[in-house]
């Protein structure tokens, strides 16, 4: 029974850690590929929650289905699901700060640009 | 793209005579893999609980931190005070800065990137303490302790601002009496089993820990039924406070705005 649910975590684990590889090889085609400034913020967040965050859920998950590792396992995988909510409440946080940052000093052109809803917000001045 | 190219074949090149140098044994000899006796000797003693009626141990798992405040402890309270007197040097700079009040009140970064330091500030605090109290169990120690808790200070500096951290209590004046206070902490942890030992009339040494064949006294080995260290855990936590308000007073003082500072270093252009 137990060998069966360690299968299953290994398993899940494994396919979480696909996942990131994918959100890390997207993320770095985007960072290359993408128009402007604020676009490719998109693939920094792609490649930080989607390509560190879900891997290292993956990796805890593997961590906890290695029975052969005996306690220290735990340690393993505590420690993976700690580093991965840092990861995740600061890759947030980061990106919001250097965007805005940016569009406030006005440091990147803002084109090709679909929306501006925050100069719609502000009366609709443009710039 | 011809730069491009020229880039890669250059890396590519540097990488493999660098790994064909250090493959023909570029690095010299390299060292024996059998201990040499001084670590053999450090790792007999580091923690022995059995060993010749416990007569010389630190007590200690983690041999780095035993050695760096048992086997060589004066050394380490000298580094202590050089690290303090390091920081006067800084203060010294700042003297007549540091005492005033800054009267801007700046906002700091968005409300998003506040919630998140400040969820972080707590963990960067709880990882800092937990470096110092298992400095005798896993590495890492009161030094490390302290740069890891001086970080909290420096992302609330830039995230909210300097005023914040005065209202909340980090000010110039508490952060210098705090180290003061950790350093002669420190001092009075080296000295205590030499003053007890003499106030009970037997014989005990100047940062000792552990009791020895001739000097009897010595800290508790365990708290709370995990090893200690003895005074290693005394030290540890003592020198944690220190760095950290020292790395502290440091930043506060180095964040003054150029405003104040200009302010004390008016007429210097006239010559007085």
């Amino acid at each position: 029974m137990s060998s069966l649910v360690s299968w299953i975590l290994v398993g899940v684990g494994q396919a979480l850690v696909i996942i990131g590889i994918f959100c890390d090889l997207a993320a770095s085609i985007m960072m290359l590929r993408l128009p402007n400034f604020f676009a490719r913020l998109h693939a920094l967040t792609v490649g930080s929650v989607g390509g560190a965050f879900i891997p290292l859920i993956g990796a805890a998950l593997i961590a906890a289905g290695c029975d052969f590792l005996g306690p220290y396992r735990w340690f393993m995988a505590g420690g993976a699901v700690v580093t991965a909510i840092i990861e995740y409440v600061l890759a947030g946080a980061g990106t919001h700060a250097i965007a805005r940052a940016v569009y406030r000093a006005k440091a990147a052109p803002l084109k090709p640009i679909v929306a501006d809803k925050l100069a719609e917000d502000r009366g609709g001045e443009e710039r | 793209m011809l730069r491009d190219v020229a880039f890669a074949v250059t890396l590519v090149v540097f990488i493999v005579l660098l790994a064909v140098a250090t493959g023909l044994g570029g690095l010299g000899p390299l060292p024996p893999p059998r201990l040499r006796p001084l670590a053999v000797n450090v790792l007999n003693t580091t923690y022995n609980p059995y060993y010749a009626a416990r007569n010389f141990t630190a007590d200690a798992p983690e041999a780095v931190t035993a050695v760096v405040w048992d086997y060589r402890g004066l050394d380490t309270v000298f580094e202590t005070a050089v690290f303090y007197g390091a920081i006067i040097g800084a203060l010294a700079l700042y003297r007549e800065v540091s005492k005033r009040v800054e009267e801007s009140r700046p906002r700091g970064l968005s409300t998003i990137v506040k919630v998140s330091t400040a969820v972080m500030v707590v963990a960067i605090a709880a990882v800092g303490v937990s470096t110092a109290m298992h400095g005798q169990l896993t590495p890492g120690g009161g030094f490390q302790a302290g740069s890891i808790i001086a970080v909290a200070p420096v992302v609330l500096l830039v995230v909210f601002s300097k005023s914040f951290l005065e209202k909340a209590g980090v000010r110039y004046a508490k952060m210098v009496a705090l180290r003061s206070a950790a350093l002669v902490g420190i001092g009075l942890a080296a000295l205590a089993v030499a003053i007890a030992a003499g106030a009970m009339g037997c014989w005990g040494y100047v940062l000792q820990n552990q009791p020895k064949p001739d000097a009897p006294l010595g800290y508790p080995p365990r708290a709370l039924d995990v090893p200690s260290g003895g005074s290693l855990m005394v030290f540890n936590v003592l020198e944690m406070l220190a760095v950290a308000a020292g790395f502290t007073v440091v930043f506060l003082v180095l964040s003054t705005s150029e405003k104040l500072a200009k302010e004390e270093v008016v007429g210097e252009e006239h010559g007085y």
